[in-house]
């Protein structure tokens, strides 16, 4: 094995514990007895018990993925809807269109989040549950287009129009022949949404109203206001719950692998 | 009969649905009203149930009243911002006439910034210090000026808390300046731009604080008196210091916001909080001083509050905090802001 | 081609279009207008303050040094967690697009960015535990070299990139592995045997064909961590004042709305403005 490659190995071993190591010190510290991180580690399970009782948290857990449900299901259904109109038809302002997906991505989601706030609060409909689905589902929005235009790029457009010859209306020719092929890009597209609001913070943080915070806006004003490891039982038991679901995911659909 | 059982089940429930509010309660992390004992007690007593929410400033405070009507029903307020809160019309005024331990309350607190033209906006629930504590650790003596904080050998090794007010009335007291008066600003400015280097990070909530102390990040902090005591119930090396130049003192209220639906039950809260059975148990865990007389009176005499904050000498050190006008405090956020970005 | 649907397709179109876009409209350009038309005025239209329109929040911007230095300090942090991304992220999309194979390939491809599906702010929350003084690194470094080593890494600046840095790696990985992956080997294989050197395949062929994905994945780290508040709050200490968090007061803490407006106006000026100077670069690359 040549010199390079294993400088290769060598590099991508450090790239790996550079991404692990905090994780992991964090998981531990979860064990650790002590309310103020002091080593030496004590173990002990007391902050889990203790998040058991925590009905704050575990009421900020359910809505945020409650939240991340329903957006999901409703970027999903629009996103889908307008990547097939998007794919399917031409038309003039098609390329405005496209281009109008990035602002959601591509504004800093500071900007993006107090000018919500703003809005909704000039509207009247203020902070809250409805305004921070409607937010997320808006950032989801062009994850799902995006991804499930790319999907479609690969279909035969002259099945669709095979199908058309055959007598089909518009909607036989989606639902028997262009759903089932873009089924996993939509799936992937869903995916990508439900992660975007799970993990949405800035935008959630502007908008939830107090006592109705989502799971990451409590972590973040407990580690602002006042913590214990209870925090890091919780982060523990998202991070173990998020990658095992891309796990499950991963063995369905090959990420970026050879085919 | 069935039916009948229903209904009638029903009408308890909606009942007790009307008996029994959950109360929000906005405050500092760890500063009493979030006691799980004594919000349990009341809870036991009252039916109504307790929820908490914390800011790290008094700015913060006001915003999160201001964008969220409705969804407080007491707030702790420093007295030095009540008459701001009143004018945004963010509080209402309180009935006191129900509550038991209202007449205990000091007379010269009732007759503070907390109530206005005859009506309370807040009740006088508690008062103490802002001046500094030390890592015993990290020193033989307590030292007798706030000039330890620029003392090069603790240089990386002092915070303070991340505030403009608190920042600026900090350095006038350093350059022996009247806190509420502060005649020369740039002397104060150039005071704490020598300190920036010396602090090792802010802190914004007392949690924060004991965990720096417990790294042993810190040799030495500035800090509330309550707090210290605290931070000192709960095993840390913490020694709360008055220096020789003096400190600020501040009272904080309760209050309850206008917008509040369920005013009944926050006032019965608050007279929960004043009462002398509750503080005693308090300041046990530490606590700053009680704004209620009978309260001071029944702590023990080797408590804190009643130690240090009773010693006359320490008493003529102290400046309470007046009311700041809005370009004022503009004024020393734009210095602060300032200060902290050339970072 | 463009404008031949006949009414029928249009209709379907529009159908298809509309809910999609409307919420778009809702949730993201009414608000970006809403804000602009703020940015204007002298005080929220809710308050009790009388409103009138007004520059001045344009003005507050250069009246004071404070918010360009802060302003600098977010793009400079932009720029050099964006360059160590790309630096220690390319390389390891070439190993992993280039050198492993097969299903091994796979497996660590998903190991590193996995941590990307975690939340960011547990994984900003785990450095403030590792950096912490006496915390476990220290500790750790106490092992291997003993005696009284303090780092003294948190509330630093590094902290900040360091934590930044770890947030968003995964994105340049993701998006070079797949501009990488996307090379036919058939071609390197055919420089080398026309005896081009390794550096010279990677500066002349690799490089230039992957182009498009190492700056897909720059422009997606950069524009976020200019608007950072979050990380250089929990690990930035007495340093960790920059222009977002300096933004994130006027609505959390101050109430001072309009400037808020203002200030992320100038914000998204300036990010647009350097992605515009960078496009002839970016548009090379995208092709």
């Amino acid at each position: 094995m040549s010199g390079l490659r294993i400088a290769g190995y060598a590099w991508l071993a450090l790239v790996l514990v550079f991404l692990y190591a905090p994780i992991f010190v964090m998981a531990a510290m979860s064990f650790n007895a002590s309310p103020f991180y002091q080593l030496p580690f004590e173990a002990s399970f007391r902050w889990y018990e203790d998040l058991a009782a925590n009905t704050a948290i575990r009421a900020a857990a359910t809505r945020s993925v409650l939240i991340a449900l329903a957006a999901m299901t409703i970027a999903t259904v629009l996103g889908t809807a307008a990547a097939l109109a998007l794919f399917r038809y031409d038309f003039r302002g098609k390329r405005v269109l496209q281009v109008l997906l990035f602002p959601p991505i591509a504004i800093p989601w500071l900007i993006t989040g107090t000018a919500m706030l703003i809005f909704f609060f000039a509207i009247g409909l203020g902070r809250g549950t409805p305004a921070v689905l409607i937010g997320h589902v808006a950032l989801a929005l062009p994850y799902v287009i995006v991804v499930v235009n790319a999907r479609l790029a690969s279909f035969d457009r002259t099945l669709e129009e095979a199908a058309r010859a055959l007598g089909a209306g518009p909607w036989t020719v989606t639902r028997r022949v262009t759903l089932p092929w873009i089924a996993p890009g939509v799936v992937a597209g869903a995916l990508f949404a439900f992660a975007v609001s799970f993990d949405q913070f800035v935008v959630s943080y502007f908008l939830a109203k107090p006592g109705d915070a989502t799971l990451p806006v409590l972590i973040y004003t407990a580690i602002r206001k006042g913590f214990t490891p209870e925090i890091n039982a919780v982060s523990t038991l998202i991070i173990g719950a998020s990658m095992a679901l891309m796990l499950v995911v991963a063995r369905f659909f090959s990420f970026g692998g050879h085919r | 009969m069935t039916k009948r059982l229903l209904l009638t089940s029903l009408l308890a429930l909606t009942a007790g649905g009307a008996m029994a509010d959950e109360i929000r309660v906005l405050n500092w992390q760890g500063y009493g009203t979030d006691l799980d004992w004594a919000t349990e007690a009341f809870t036991e007593a009252t039916g109504h149930s307790v929820v908490h929410e914390y800011f790290t400033s008094e700015q913060e405070m006001l915003t999160k009243l201001r964008t969220n009507p409705g969804a407080y029903d007491v707030v702790l307020i420093n007295a030095a911002f009540t008459r701001q809160a009143k004018d945004e019309g963010l509080i209402g005024p309180i009935d006191t006439s129900g509550m038991k331990n209202f007449d205990t309350v000091s007379e010269s607190f009732k007759e503070g910034e907390l109530v206005i033209d005859g009506d309370v906006y807040g009740v006088p629930w508690t008062w103490g210090l802002t001046s500094f504590a030390i890592n015993t650790n990290a020193f033989e003596d307590a030292p007798d000026t706030i000039q330890v904080f620029w003392d090069p050998a603790h240089e990386g090794r002092v915070s303070i808390r991340d505030d403009a007010l608190e920042a600026v009335q900090f350095g006038a007291l350093a350059t022996g300046q009247d806190v509420n008066e502060i005649t020369d600003l740039d002397v104060v400015e150039a005071k704490l731009a020598e300190l920036m280097p010396q602090i090792r990070t802010f802190w914004s909530s007392e949690n924060d604080w004991n965990q720096f102390m417990a790294a042993g990040e810190l040799d030495v902090a500035t800090y509330w008196s309550g707090s210290a005591a605290r931070s000192a119930d709960m095993g840390l090396p913490v020694q709360f210091v008055v220096p020789k130049e003096g400190a600020v003192a501040w009272l904080d209220g309760l209050s309850v916001p206008d917008s509040s639906t369920k005013k009944e039950a926050a006032v019965a809260f608050i007279d929960w909080m004043i009462d002398p059975e509750f503080y005693v148990k308090w300041d046990a865990e530490g606590a700053p001083a009680s704004a209620n007389a009978a309260a001071a009176e029944a702590l023990p005499d080797d408590s804190f509050n009643k130690q240090v904050l009773g010693d006359p000498e320490v008493v003529m050190r102290i400046q309470f905090q007046d009311p700041v006008d809005d370009a004022t405090r503009e004024k020393y956020l734009a210095l602060w802001q300032g200060l902290k970005a050339r970072q | 081609m463009a404008g031949t649907l006949n009414a029928g397709e249009g209709r379907r179109a529009a159908g298809l279009l509309a809910p999609a876009y409307l919420w778009l409209t809702l949730a993201v350009f009414m608000p970006l207008s809403a804000m602009l038309f703020f940015s204007f005025l002298t005080a929220p239209p809710f308050g009790n303050e009388p409103v009138a329109a007004t520059l001045a929040n344009y003005f507050a911007f250069f009246e004071t040094g404070t918010y360009g230095r802060l302003l600098w300090k977010s793009v400079k942090l932009g720029l050099w967690v964006t360059g160590l991304c790309i630096l220690i992220g390319y390389p390891c999309a070439l190993v992993l697009a280039k050198q492993i194979r097969g299903r091994a390939r796979e497996a660590l491809f998903l190991l590193v960015i996995l941590p990307f599906w975690s939340n960011s702010l547990v994984r900003i929350f785990s450095w403030a535990i590792v950096l912490r003084g006496n915390g476990v690194l220290e500790r750790a470094l106490d092992l291997v070299w003993p005696g009284d080593v303090r780092l003294g890494l948190m509330f630093t600046p590094a902290a900040v990139v360091i934590g930044l840095v770890h947030s968003y790696l995964p994105y340049v990985i993701l998006t070079s592995y797949l501009a990488l992956q996307a090379i036919d080997d058939d071609i390197i294989a055919a420089a080398r045997s026309l005896g081009a050197g390794r550096l010279t395949i990677l500066r002349r062929l690799v490089l230039p064909l992957s182009l498009s994905g190492l700056l897909a994945g720059a422009v997606l780290i950069f524009v976020p961590v200019v608007g950072s508040f979050m990380e250089p709050r929990i690990l930035g200490g007495r340093f960790g004042t920059y222009y977002g968090t300096v933004v994130e007061d006027q609505f959390v803490a101050v109430f001072n709305w309009p400037l808020g407006a203002a200030l992320s106006f100038i914000l998204l000026a300036v990010v647009l403005l350097i992605l515009a100077l960078s496009s002839p670069i970016l548009r090379k690359g995208l092709q």
